[in-house]
């Protein structure tokens, strides 16, 4: 079949690779029928994240049809669609069973390994490095789903790929991002990163209730989407001089109610520190640039939360931890638990709440992928969104 | 309760005192005339011989040190061996007045500190001598004690590594109703102390790493059914499998 493989840092490439086989009872092979290239593969491809080897095939936001289940599997069927979660999650652990799927403690074949990097292990990820576990992923033809009775989630009527794929990450990123914000109605929620997530954390902060949503990047084509398909407020942060003095005034000298990073460790900024970070980065003096995530915790007011949902790899330089104990701030984190908000979600699609797919801007044949990842890398041709088609 | 997992009177600044020992007496023993030069002395006549009896010492120290468990003169002849260097390398800068010289002067007071630290810490040790370690491995596992019971007694091959390696088995009610945990404990006392257990460990074939690997593959066998493989760990959890990981992409044949 055919596969983007990560060939080395900034090289993917699309290669023959054997079929995937049933490895274990609870395993299903999906066929995949539409797929997605997420920021945090960019992360992966530009090499910050430790433990890629070369060969391994990318992705981890998939849907298709399975093609066939293992022995323990008794829920799907051949020609079932399915929409695959990106966490790897046994749903028998104390984790599992309290919804922190995306920390399940037995389906992560390198756990030690994480153990040593993170203090214990978290859950297996398709396609995203050895330390979660060193599965195969999902762009490509075919894929291995292990635990297949617990995390793929049956659709069931016509609606498009295009509508439910994004089920599989970034939508359920974006909500439990704006579901950390404890937002009860009237909030002010500040989000950095109009990328895919910061978008749907966006819509899910509307959706619960937030009063008024300011969405940050430099992209004007980006903030550009937000503001044609949501009903918030953005701000391009390189017209600005200071974000949080700029946050400051916008919010009669209170601060956002909550701030979400949906920037993570590859972000810019404007201004001298860019080049101390960025420099002490090439150097893998520190593994994060944490521009987004020092700008949420000086910005939120007194008391807030600052939800982290951007993904970072190990340790950051300059954290402004004074200002989150003295101010009494509340630091939300953590991978997606998307098992949890899937059929809820699925229902607010199929209600009308939200159609995800209005931040798709490229649909390319999967060969095309290392095409694709340049766009998205580059930012080249307003590219908000890329879908992959085997 | 007393927590007692770990204790022994050596602690890891004797075990870094030890290698570093180690480390220095070899540079000196395989290259006498580099060490000389760096440290600013002649590089001909007798001062490289000099330099392989410092580094003579310095092995024999190091090894004692790693090899006993209350390793207390051995610190302390550590102590004697800086103020040797530093008497040698003063007389060094008198004749040859160099730059380097006073480096290394500084660098022998550096380790002077931790030296004299340790060996007054090992000094105030009374009583019978702590050499052997407590070692404990647990994994709590989601289930009732009885069953998680009956699953140890259906694993025949981990209950035998139990007993063979003389380690005990206990289980109890995790608190909050979060299952059973399983506590393996055995003690830790290699013949030749720290410096035999480190070969071992560094293989991934140490009693501890092998127990961690056994109980967590015990944990997803029992709680799951299964011990989960990845296309890149096609044998589950293995640290030893772990330098030596393929892509994860899906394997030519299926492997079992």
């Amino acid at each position: 079949m055919k596969a983007t493989c990560w060939m080395g840092r900034n090289t993917v490439e699309v290669d023959d690779v054997p079929d995937p086989k049933i490895l274990n009872e609870r395993d299903a092979i999906v066929r995949v029928t539409s797929t997605a290239i997420c920021g945090s593969d960019l992360h992966l491809v530009d090499g910050y994240v430790p433990t890629m080897k070369r060969g391994d095939i990318m992705g981890h936001e998939f849907m298709g049809e399975v093609v066939e289940t293992g022995k323990g599997v008794s829920n799907l069927n051949e020609g079932d669609r399915v929409v695959v979660p990106f966490p790897i999650s046994c749903g028998a652990c104390w984790a599992c069973e309290n919804e922190l799927f995306s920390l399940c403690e037995n389906s992560n074949p390198n756990a030690r390994l994480a153990e040593k990097l993170f203090g214990f292990p978290t859950a297996g990820i398709f396609g995203y490095s050895h330390l979660t576990g060193g599965f195969a992923g999902g762009q490509a033809e075919y894929v291995r789903v292990p635990f297949a009775d617990v995390g793929p989630i049956r659709i069931e009527n016509g609606i498009s790929d295009e509508s439910v794929l994004f089920l599989s990450d970034i939508l359920p990123t974006g909500y439990m991002g704006a579901e950390f914000c404890e937002i009860k109605g009237g909030e002010v929620i500040a989000i950095w990163g109009a990328g895919p997530v910061g978008q749907f954390a966006a819509a899910s902060a509307k959706l619960l209730g937030a009063e008024r949503v300011i969405l940050i990047d430099r992209f004007a084509y980006r903030l550009r989407i937000a503001q044609e398909n949501l009903d918030i407020e953005t701000l391009n942060y390189e017209d600005v001089d200071s974000v949080p003095e700029t946050l400051k005034e916008l919010t009669g000298g209170r601060g956002p109610d909550a701030c979400i990073d949906a920037v993570g460790l590859e972000s810019h900024y404007h201004g001298p520190a860019y080049a101390y970070d960025r420099v002490k980065q090439a150097l893998r003096q520190e593994t994060e640039r944490p521009f987004a995530l020092r700008e949420a915790i000086m910005s939120c007011r007194n008391g807030g939360v600052v939800s982290v949902i951007g993904v970072y790899g190990g340790l950051m330089d300059k954290f402004p931890i004074g200002a989150v104990m003295n101010r009494g701030l509340t630091i939300k984190s953590g991978q997606c638990h998307v098992q949890r908000y899937m059929k809820p979600l699925l229902d607010r699609i199929l209600e009308g709440d939200i159609d995800p797919s209005f931040i798709i801007t490229h649909r390319i044949p999967l060969t095309d992928a290392p095409r694709g990842y340049d766009l998205f890398k580059r930012k080249q041709d307003d590219c908000l969104k890329v879908v992959l088609k085997p | 309760m007393a927590v007692n997992v770990r204790v022994r009177d050596k602690d890891s600044l004797a075990v870094f005192l030890g290698w570093f020992s180690i480390g220095l007496g070899t540079a000196q023993l395989a290259a006498p005339r580099l060490l000389c030069k760096l440290v600013g002395a002649n590089t001909d006549g007798r001062a490289p011989t000099v330099m392989r009896l410092l580094g003579a010492r310095e092995l024999t120290q190091g090894t004692g040190i790693l090899a006993r468990p209350r390793p207390t003169m051995w610190v302390w002849s550590r102590v004697a061996g800086d103020g040797l260097d530093l008497a040698l390398l003063g007389l060094t800068a008198a004749k040859n007045r160099r730059l380097r010289t006073a480096v290394a002067i500084a660098n022998v007071a550096a380790v002077a500190v931790p030296d004299v630290y340790e060996s007054r810490f090992l000094s105030r040790r009374r009583g019978p001598v702590r050499g052997a370690m407590l070692v404990r491995k647990a994994v709590t596992i989601n289930l009732q004690q009885s069953e998680v019971e009956q699953a140890w007694a259906a694993a025949a091959e981990l209950r035998r590594k139990v007993e063979e390696n003389g380690a005990s088995v206990s289980f109890g009610e995790a608190p909050g109703g979060r299952g059973t945990e399983v506590n393996v404990e055995f003690v830790h006392d290699p013949p030749a102390g720290d410096l035999g257990a480190v070969a071992l460990k560094l293989a991934g074939k140490d009693l501890a790493t092998q127990l961690a690997d056994d109980l967590r593959r015990f944990k997803q066998h029992t709680e799951t059914g299964q011990v989960l493989r990845s296309d890149a760990t096609p044998d589950g959890h293995l640290l030893a499998e772990h330098l030596k990981q393929r892509a994860a992409r899906p394997l030519e044949e299926a492997v079992r």
